[in-house]
């Protein structure tokens, strides 16, 4: 399963990879925001996407939107991890074409969960 | 205007879920708001938040605590911390003024926060405008002191009711 990780905070880029890699998951790519995303997307082969929302240059959901405007990337599943936690945020990140929502603060728990909803959907 | 007691005890609860979730650490409320800090902070992460409500969300620590939170967040010995406290303390304050507006925005409109700064140095304060009204809350981290700091600007805005 290979992975790419969309987040500005390289903290937090590092966390997720950290939580991947202790639930087996040792394939993991790294962009800094969705234009960097987006042009990983076009080098590299990704199962799953997890992206978060506010970012520099292109945020979470405009990456979003990219990905299912792209025919090659148009299928990709893609898991949101954000703050942004009101409902409207939420309805609006679905809308764009996230396939789920994990809120910060999280445990590893939730992101399984979460990839594993994913997966299966 | 002070800062609402509603808002102080969801920017409590918002924190203490942030430490106890992501860095595995019972935060210890000291007792009282408005506390002075028990010695100078050496990192300052901001966060503002503007809409519904307008104001900042402070995380202040010593550096031993920022490194300490910083190697706890990327499962790092302390010693190795190098150069990750901005962006790592950065990302604690983003969750924490995150967590604090969505416990806001079940209850009146959300508002936006920003992207966090972070302030490192000795010998520093942070002034505000007497227009402002601050409550600051102290906790214990394992021996280290931390504090988060409510700043507001103005009334609620309740046109957007």
């Amino acid at each position: 399963m290979r992975f790419l990780v969309v987040d500005d905070s390289s903290t937090m880029r590092r966390i997720i990879i950290n939580t991947l890699n202790k639930l087996g998951y040792t394939e993991c790519h790294e962009a800094g925001n969705g234009r960097e995303g987006m042009d990983k997307l076009a080098t590299q082969s990704v199962d799953l996407v997890i992206t978060d929302w506010n970012m520099p240059e292109m945020s979470g959901v405009e990456f979003a939107r990219a990905v299912r405007a792209n025919d090659a990337t148009k299928a990709l599943p893609i898991l949101m991890v954000t703050t942004n936690a009101a409902q409207g945020d939420i309805v609006e990140a679905l809308k764009a074409g996230v396939n789920n929502y994990v809120v910060k603060p999280f445990t590893p728990a939730t992101i399984k969960e979460k990839i594993e909803a994913v997966l299966k959907a | 205007m002070s800062v609402p007691e509603s808002l102080i005890a969801s920017l409590v609860s918002a924190t203490e879920e942030v430490f106890d979730t992501m860095l595995a650490t019972t935060l210890v409320r000291q007792t009282g708001a408005d506390g002075a800090l028990a010695a100078p902070a050496n990192v300052v992460a901001t966060v503002a938040f503007a809409g519904h409500r307008r104001g900042l969300v402070v995380l202040y620590s010593s550096m031993t605590a920022a490194r300490a939170i910083t190697g706890s967040m990327l499962g790092i010995p302390i010693e190795d911390v190098n150069g990750e406290v901005p962006d790592a303390m950065g990302e604690v304050a983003n969750m924490v003024a995150g967590t604090f507006r969505t416990r806001l925005a079940a209850s009146e409109p959300a508002s936006d926060i920003s992207v966090p700064t972070v302030t490192i140095g000795n010998d520093f304060s942070t002034l505000y405008s007497s227009a402002v009204h601050r409550t600051r809350c102290p906790f214990d981290m394992q021996g280290e002191q931390i504090s988060v700091e409510l700043i507001l600007t103005g009334e609620a805005d309740l046109k957007r009711r």
